[in-house]
């Protein structure tokens, strides 16, 4: 069969449900018929139902919610803000990123989780307690992306702007910056991941609050189908915040590149 | 009208020395060829003129000024147009007005002339990948030319395009310079581009650079590269590679 003879979408998307439909037709009657006890695979009707109450704000749903946002977008801007600022200057000052370059490659090489339960201590179980695990998710990557953007500045585009009698804050806004802009995005972007992981792992070992409270409390008492309605709805909030990103580098930042699909 | 006055330039870098002492003194108005093989230090010694490196010894004078960096009498062409992916045409070529200080409407008024005048009116709201290689190339020239320099460098700037492209540019520029007559310097590899284009093709033998030979063309324009054998065979047995009158063309 030749490569563009490929089946027609819509034979891909019937082919598609047909699995998905049909595996979940097969966790239902795995579970209705007691092949397997709910409580390790819930029957995907009870996901939808708990999914559903959820949603119809069950169990402080949009509390939790609301909770897990705030921690997320405050821990991330200023990750965002300070990561891009601490990565321009040690960009832009290559004597400054010689000599802090250990220590970045230390602090970035220590596994954040392994730092949460000492930040229990020092903060306490609240919002304070997750901005600063959300931050230290997604800080570091930020950072090395700014200064790798940085340094990925063509010669030849400062030449031009050298030519034009550019002054060091004209090439560092016109030129500089503009360029990093590419490769600060993909950081955004994967960190943006990140840090919803950092809110809800830290809500899970250590908090009152949130959707990785939620779901810790369904875990433990058992409740598989309110577990995996949280999972499914974390997941959603993910993609959300990661499509966010997205639209606002592909309509506003990088309108300028080349269409490309992704797929 | 203004013209260059090289005097004693040398560059070394470390222990290599790149250019060995050139004396040149390029007329107002003048288009002047730098022609060589790569690595015999013109494109060095274009960037030296342009300010954009400084000379290890030696002088280069702008008219009266002696010229230490950037000036705003020079426009400079790069050898693969560098235009910023990231702004439109019309931005790219605002780019020298926004360093500066232009006000945003002179600015705009100031681009579309330019790009009138190199033949792109219709892009300048495009970005750069969607243009060809030689229409890139035009912006790059209106790019430069749009803070109205007295002096054009021009380091390779059609060695990236197509041959047809490239004839068709040659023919422009030709066309450009003899309605305004700003002094050209044009650094090339291409033998045949030079007796298209000189006044004068001074041509730099490496090792370390230096001024080999010069050779002034005084035939009008536009020229048949057939009629300018002689100097072609000749400039080629300088290069180091002579070739039989016959194999021209």
């Amino acid at each position: 069969m030749s490569i563009s003879s490929r089946p027609s979408r819509i034979v891909l998307l019937v082919g598609r449900l047909v699995l998905l439909f049909g595996v979940l037709a097969i966790c239902e009657l795995l579970v209705r018929g007691g092949i397997v006890s709910s409580l390790y695979l819930p029957a995907p009707t009870d996901v939808l139902v708990q999914a559903w109450q959820l949603l119809g704000g069950g169990s402080g749903f949009y509390m939790n919610l609301g909770v897990t946002l705030r921690e997320f977008v405050i821990g991330y801007l200023v990750a965002v803000v300070a990561g891009i600022a601490l990565g321009l200057l040690l960009g832009l000052v290559p004597l400054a990123e010689a000599f802090f370059r250990p220590f970045l490659a230390a602090l970035m090489a220590v596994p954040k989780v392994t730092v949460i339960p000492l930040l229990t201590l020092w903060l306490g179980l609240g919002l304070g307690h997750k901005i600063v695990i959300v931050f230290l998710f997604c800080f570091f990557p930020i950072v090395y992306n700014t200064i790798a953007g940085v340094q990925q500045t063509s010669e030849d585009h400062l030449k031009v702007a050298r030519s034009l009698r550019a002054s060091r804050v004209q090439l560092i806004g016109k030129v500089i910056l503009p360029s990093a802009i590419p490769t600060i995005l993909a950081a955004l972007r994967t960190e943006a991941a990140a840090a919803i992981v950092g809110a809800i792992f830290g809500e899970m070992v250590a908090s009152k609050a949130g959707l990785g409270n939620g779901l810790n409390e369904a875990t433990t008492l058992y409740d598989t189908p309110k577990a995996f309605a949280f999972i499914i709805l974390i997941t959603l909030v993910s993609v959300l915040s990661v499509t966010v990103i997205d639209q606002l580098e592909r309509r506003v930042l990088l309108k300028w590149r080349p269409r490309r699909s992704l797929r | 009208m203004i013209g260059f006055e090289l005097s004693g330039v040398t560059k070394t870098y470390g222990e290599t020395t790149v250019l060995d002492h050139i004396d040149l003194s390029i007329e107002p108005g003048e288009f002047l060829v730098l022609l060589g093989r790569s690595g015999c230090g013109k494109s060095t010694l274009l960037e030296l003129m342009a300010g954009l490196r400084t000379t290890s010894t030696g002088t280069i004078h702008l008219g009266q000024e002696r010229i230490t960096g950037p000036h705003q009498k020079i426009g400079v062409v790069f050898q693969d147009s560098s235009l910023y992916p990231w702004r439109t045409v019309a931005r790219n070529v605002e780019l020298g007005l926004e360093m500066a200080g232009t006000p945003k409407a002179k600015r705009r008024e100031l681009a579309r002339a330019q790009l009138d005048l190199v033949g792109l009116p219709e892009v300048a709201q495009q970005y750069p990948h969607q243009l060809s290689g030689g229409m890139r190339q035009r912006v790059g020239i209106a790019r430069a030319l749009a803070l109205q320099p007295e002096v054009l460098l021009m380091d390779e700037p059609f060695g990236a395009v197509d041959h047809l492209t490239r004839l068709q540019l040659q023919r422009d520029l030709l066309h450009l310079w003899s309605t305004e007559r700003r002094t050209i310097v044009f650094v090339t590899h291409d033998v045949t581009e030079a007796l298209l284009l000189a006044d004068r093709i001074v041509l730099l033998a490496p090792g370390p650079g230096h001024i080999a030979a010069t050779w002034r063309i005084s035939q009008e324009r536009p020229r048949e590269p057939d009629a300018l054998r002689t100097v072609h065979a000749e400039i080629h047995e300088h290069l180091g590679v002579p070739q039989t009158v016959k194999g021209i063309g």
